[in-house]
């Protein structure tokens, strides 16, 4: 019995360093002295003051979060407002709106790359920051819609009932009942949105124009014409602030005492 | 929550702004070749002009062609195709006239490579830089006598050959190694190209157009079939790796400046050209990237080691031996379905 | 209803049906259109009706990249069942606390970016590669392994990229399977294989096939990873795509391929919710 309890402990450590081995290389050798990554070499910060200098891996971060943080806000108050919206009324079109919302979940993202191209090159859409945010925009919102809704079901559906008895304006309700009750659903949406925009290579890799490289197209050309440990680096500084935000974030939600699981 | 959600909200406008503030009207839009121009250069020109190169980059002259083609008029306001690009383009009506007397380095281009055939008055574009293909060999891995395609053939050489991602390199590889032309259009030749490619599939490891050299230096593969700048950038890591220049033929280019449609900056593209054909600039270029050097000023004060690199200093006399890709209208659908069937 | 409601209603719906008729809608339509049009063989679209692409389509050649982009997304899917499973059983027997720390580490590499670690996969995999030395440091091997620049590599990349699409899904399937059945099927004297093929199996099927979607559609797609692990040498329907769009430029052609890939893609997820499968899961992590 307790050999069987090993066993599974040792599986589940195997599938987490086959997840951790590439990080955890990459973050070794931004302090390897060697540009050619093959041995190590010795200790250095250098690559860390060649990333700051480095200005057009920085643009390609900057650009990226301008479209991430845009995109996400965007997709956020449409999807939530819209998500409830289609909860609540009901019109003609609305099970058609229901059912085209999962096209850009389902459908491989190098479709939706080429069509959103299409449709830029046929309304003559010059390609930029503005049509990557739109694109963005595109793919992400359908999840916070379905993240939104899936708290909304589980809601008491008396409640807006509730409070407009008690003579509560639509939009007070709205600011002080609906949106309240549905925020966690709001917060994994947009969490979700903004790590899809962040990491995106395939759509961006057709919808960007000229100066609105993001970092993962960057990297990907990088990666392909000879990459320089700067990029480790700054791999490395981006691992800590995403483990930091995490860590941070489960210290005030064990602080706050809250009982949810942090996974739902 | 609201006040975290106003948080952000701030910050995301202070970055707007930031970025808004950023974009001058004073830019140039360059869409480039991935290796070519080292940032450094970029960087001095924009300090010297105060103009702001926006630099996108693509792997082939066909996609360079999808990116103008498909981006809104005036998106790009220099590009670099090569020879047989800038006749195609030139038809298609996607670029335009050049002005060259705002050219005052004009006179520093070697005449040999002004007034070729697939733009006879330099009416639209003006040569940058030349390149040639060529076979690289490690010997420290490899100690046979190679001087032809068909050498590459050998079961020697198992997974150990990097190739350019380029249809019509490849494709004209095979035809120069049956003894054909390099353009052919007849199927069954290129039937016999294909199955020749079938035969050497066996032996390669990897296409790749973008950075070849990093095969060969890390002792990937033993052999390339590269051009010719990538060669050079390997031989300075390893002298061991020798330059062939195969028997049968070569594919060559020129690749050239070009002004697409409608571009919106005019003016900053010409200040670009001129700047990248000042012989100092130009040396900086070629030391970085050891292409064939196309001007003439610039030859004067060419480093040691490049002239000494075979496969940087292609002599004049075998860069003329080589072919052009040429443009081979509809039957590009033949190269593509052979390409999709040898991969 | 008053008609003060059903304009603030309008208004409401507005930037939602904006956004699907034209981020959604008018794209595939378009595609769809053109997937009919001939090509002038340099980018442009000549629009007469033709059904030549998608006949081009049944060509063997292309034929084949069908079959080998299935067949890689299928080893992947595959693989990916095969570690999330357990996993998931595994973590789903611990105590609560521990489970969403196991989580939290699932999760965390997939919120850095994916190419950097795409890229730590080639210092890892490549002939003088990280793996090779130490092998060859060992004494374990004498010739350097072919890791990459083959399917090989391509399957590693993809798994690794795609892995957390598999696990989520199925854990929150395991997660909340019944245990009062579990138990009281091996009360009834079922033995483990047939509480696990009869009550464990079928009751987490809709999370198995919700993650197997997850990772089979976008392995397809992704043209990155065999560029880039595989050394361009196998093309897969992304690739072709892309080539179609941005070298061949045949947009007609690599249109027709995109809208049989929408078909495939569709007929999927009709099958998903056969099984029972719920549309909002497919989304929901």
């Amino acid at each position: 019995m307790k050999d069987k309890k090993i066993l599974k402990n040792l599986f589940i450590g195997l599938v987490l360093f086959f997840l951790y081995l590439p990080i955890l290389v990459l973050v070794l050798y931004s302090f390897n002295t060697s540009k050619l990554n093959i041995l190590f070499e010795g200790f250095t910060l250098k690559w860390y003051r060649v990333l700051l200098e480095n200005r057009s891996l920085l643009e390609a971060l900057g650009n990226t979060l301008i479209v991430a943080i845009t995109s996400t806000l965007v997709s956020t108050v449409i999807g939530t407002v819209s998500a409830i919206a289609l909860k609540k009324y009901r019109f003609f079109g609305r099970s058609a709106l229901n059912e085209l919302l999962y096209i850009p979940i389902v459908i491989p993202e190098i479709v939706l790359g080429i069509a959103l191209l299409s449709i830029y090159t046929f309304f003559h859409i010059e390609l930029g920051l503005h049509t990557l945010i739109l694109s963005h925009i595109a793919f992400s919102l359908p999840f916070v819609v379905v993240s939104v809704r899936s708290v909304l079901n589980s809601l008491d559906p008396h409640l807006e009932e509730a409070a407009a008895d008690l003579g509560a304006s639509p939009l007070r309700t709205f600011f002080h009942i609906t949106l309240p009750a549905v925020m966690p659903g709001v917060i994994s949406g947009a969490l979700l949105a903004f790590t899809l925009s962040l990491d995106d290579v395939v759509i961006s890799y057709f919808t960007a124009g000229p100066g609105s490289n993001t970092l993962p197209l960057k990297i990907y050309s990088m990666i392909k014409t000879g990459i320089t440990p700067d990029v480790n680096a700054l791999s490395s500084l981006i691992l800590l602030v995403v483990i930091s935000v995490l860590t941070l974030s489960t210290v005030i939600k064990i602080k706050r005492g809250r009982k949810e699981k942090a996974y739902e | 929550m609201n006040k975290k959600i106003l948080v952000i909200l701030i910050v995301a406008v202070i970055l707007m702004n930031g970025c808004a503030l950023k974009k001058s009207d004073n830019v140039l839009n360059v869409l480039n070749w991935s290796s070519y121009i080292p940032d450094s250069v970029i960087r001095d020109f924009e300090e010297e002009t105060g103009i702001i190169v926006n630099y996108g980059t693509y792997s082939s002259n066909e996609e360079c062609l999808a990116k103008v083609q498909s981006a809104k008029e005036g998106t790009y306001d220099l590009i670099f195709p090569s020879d047989y690009m800038i006749e195609l383009m030139i038809k298609r009506d996607l670029i335009q006239k050049m002005d060259l007397s705002q050219l005052k380095n004009l006179g520093n281009i070697n005449p040999n490579y002004l007034g070729l055939s697939y733009d006879q008055g330099n009416e639209y574009s003006v040569p940058f830089i030349a390149a040639s293909v060529v076979i690289a060999v490690n010997r420290d891995m490899v100690t046979d006598e190679i001087s032809t395609y068909q050498d590459l053939l050998s079961k020697n050489y198992r997974n150990d050959i990097v190739m350019l991602d380029d249809q019509r390199i490849v494709i004209g590889m095979a035809l120069l190694a049956l003894g054909y032309d390099m353009n052919e259009t007849d199927p069954e030749k290129l039937e016999e190209a294909g199955d020749w490619l079938l035969e050497l599939k066996p032996n390669i490891k990897a296409y790749d157009s973008d950075s070849p050299k990093t095969f060969l230096i890390s002792r990937e593969t033993a052999l390339g079939v590269i051009w010719n700048a990538e060669a050079a950038l390997a031989v300075q890591e390893n002298p061991n790796i020798e330059i062939i220049i195969p028997e049968e033929g070569f594919a060559v280019s020129i690749d050239n400046f070009a002004i697409p449609k409608n571009a919106k900056h005019i003016e900053n593209a010409y200040r670009f050209i001129d700047y990248i054909l000042r012989d100092d600039v130009m040396v900086k270029i070629i030391e970085d990237y050891p292409y064939k050097n196309v001007n003439k000023k610039a030859e004067a004060s060419l480093p040691e080691s490049y002239l000494k690199n075979h496969a940087a200093n292609i002599q004049d006399a075998v860069f003329h031996r080589g072919s052009f890709v040429e443009n081979i209208g509809k039957d590009i659908v033949l190269y593509d379905k052979l390409w999709a069937e040898i991969k | 209803m008053k008609k003060h409601d059903s304009k603030l209603k309008w208004l409401i719906l507005f930037p939602i049906i904006f956004y699907c008729l034209f981020l959604i809608v008018l794209p595939l339509l378009y595609i769809f259109i053109i997937s009919f049009f001939q090509n002038d063989y340099y980018g442009g679209i000549i629009q007469i009706f033709t059904i030549k692409n998608y006949i081009q389509i049944l060509d063997i050649v292309y034929i084949k990249v069908f079959l080998q982009s299935f067949f890689i997304a299928l080893i992947t899917t595959v693989i990916c069942i095969c570690i999330a499973y357990p996993f998931s059983l595994f973590v789903s027997e611990k105590k609560s606390r521990y489970k969403s720390i196991f989580l939290m580490l699932v999760i965390i590499p997939f919120l850095t970016n994916s190419l950097i670690r795409t890229y730590g996969w080639i210092v890892l995999l490549r002939k003088e590669g990280l793996i090779n030395t130490v092998l060859s440091q060992l004494n374990l091997i004498d010739e350097p392994l072919a890791l990459m620049y083959n399917n090989l590599g391509i399957v590693i990349g993809m798994v690794y990229t795609l892995l957390p699409f598999m696990i989520l899904p199925v854990y929150s399937a395991v997660d909340k399977l019944d245990h009062a059945m579990i138990e009281a099927a091996s009360d009834l004297g079922a033995s483990k294989w047939q509480r696990f093929i009869h009550v464990i199996v079928p009751e987490t099927l809709p999370g198995l096939f919700n993650g197997s979607l997850m990772v089979f559609i976008p392995a397809i797609g992704y043209f990155f990873i065999s560029d880039l692990l595989g050394g361009g040498k196998l093309m897969l329907l992304g690739n072709l795509i892309k080539n179609q769009f941005l070298v061949a430029r045949n947009w007609p052609f690599g249109a027709s391929i995109s809208i049989v890939l929408i078909m495939i893609t569709f007929f999927l997820v009709k099958l998903y919710k056969k099984i029972g499968g719920k549309m909002d899961d497919l989304g929901g992590f």
